[in-house]
């Protein structure tokens, strides 16, 4: 049977292999293979470098900040040298990545903001989207738009109330723009309601968000918040 | 005077089992601000690349922390690697950097990081 020769009266095209591929990633492929060609690293390294990766997530932050809770010399330890503070939960900013050197572009300099009941951190990149990938992993999709960075280190009260965090006036918000080689991650403050709790059950409720400085912890909250989703104005329809 | 010319692997070697910015410690040498010190963002020209970012510029803020040694972004970028300088974290209040930020909040500030150059004292 022929392709026009359906029985409900019209032609299947195939369906695009790919729905869309932006300029980046076709900016990112044409880099990627370049380099591979000019000998700057090879499809291995490459390889190698893109497991590891996937392997990152906010799991050690969350840790390192329960751990400071319980542990006021090691909370010190935090404020004054992130790096240092990261081996106790299994990141060594220098030797974890596979380059032994850090991660190019998030370096090797960790900074441990340490919030207090009079003072909320909240951390941004204007330049592009600087995050401690080697503690938190990748970085989630909205701290890499214009849109948060460019209005957080202008109106942070209103782009918290956003997230869904309301401060009081007495309380300082100090937004940390990550312009050179440190990168930051925030240390909340512990919540009322935890007495008691082990490392492992404060872990929990030490959310990316939480880690980021766009929300508090709280007791029995243990995701992020749901980002609403938009439908798209003009959808990518198929004929078929 | 001539710019050395270094191959690609330069800076991994120089980095490797030591990390990026720990390898450039104690090249700076002397640090020409403390933290307390109150400091100005001086508005350098820059070619092709900064990250001192526009709205900083001409702001005042007081030193908080020295961070580490480095090449300036402003020279790393090109390769130019042979003048680490001290990097200051500055904190500003909010209202010395948005002259419309709100009177209620007052206290709001931000924090960020300059090499030595872009600063000048108050």
């Amino acid at each position: 049977m022929s392709d026009h020769e359906h029985n409900h009266g019209h032609v299947h095209k195939p369906a695009p292999m790919v729905e869309e591929v932006s300029d980046f990633e076709i900016l990112e492929a044409a880099v990627r293979e370049l380099a591979i060609e000019k000998g700057l690293f090879s499809a291995e390294d490459h390889r190698v470098w893109t497991e590891y990766v996937h392997t990152l997530g906010p799991l050690p932050a969350a840790r390192l900040v329960a751990k400071a809770w319980l542990d006021p010399e090691y909370k010190k330890l935090c404020e004054e040298d992130g790096v240092e503070a990261s081996k106790a939960v299994g990141v060594d900013w220098v030797t974890s990545p596979p380059t032994q050197f850090g991660t190019p572009s998030d370096y090797c300099n960790l900074r441990v903001l340490v919030d207090t009941p009079k003072l909320k951190h909240v951390v941004v990149c204007t330049l592009c989207s600087c995050y401690p990938r080697p503690i938190l992993g990748q970085s989630p999709e909205w701290y890499r738009t214009p849109n948060y960075r460019r209005r957080l280190v202008r109106w942070p009260r209103q782009v918290l109330a956003e997230f869904g965090l309301q401060l009081p006036e007495d309380v300082e918000v100090r937004v940390a723009d990550s312009n050179q080689k440190t990168r930051y991650i925030v240390m909340p403050e512990r919540p009322e309601g935890t007495d008691g709790w082990t490392e492992d059950q404060l872990a929990e409720i030490v959310t990316r968000d939480c880690l980021i400085g766009v929300a508090v912890p709280k007791p029995g909250v243990t995701s992020n918040a749901q980002r609403p989703v938009r439908k798209a104005i003009n959808p990518v329809h198929h004929d078929h | 005077m001539s710019k050395p010319v270094y191959d690609l692997e330069h800076h991994a070697k120089m980095a490797y089992g030591i990390g990026d910015p720990q390898c450039f410690k104690g090249k700076a040498g002397k640090p020409k601000f403390k933290e307390g010190d109150r400091v100005r963002i001086k508005d350098l020209p820059d070619i092709f690349y900064t990250r001192t970012m526009t709205y900083t510029r001409g702001a005042e803020g007081v030193v908080t922390r020295l961070v580490y040694e480095s090449p300036a972004a402003e020279d790393e970028a090109f390769g130019n690697e042979d003048t680490p300088e001290w990097f200051y974290s500055v904190k500003f209040m909010q209202k010395d950097l948005w002259p419309e930020y709100s009177e209620t909040y007052s206290n709001d500030a931000l924090e960020t990081e300059f090499p030595e150059h872009y600063l000048e004292a108050v």
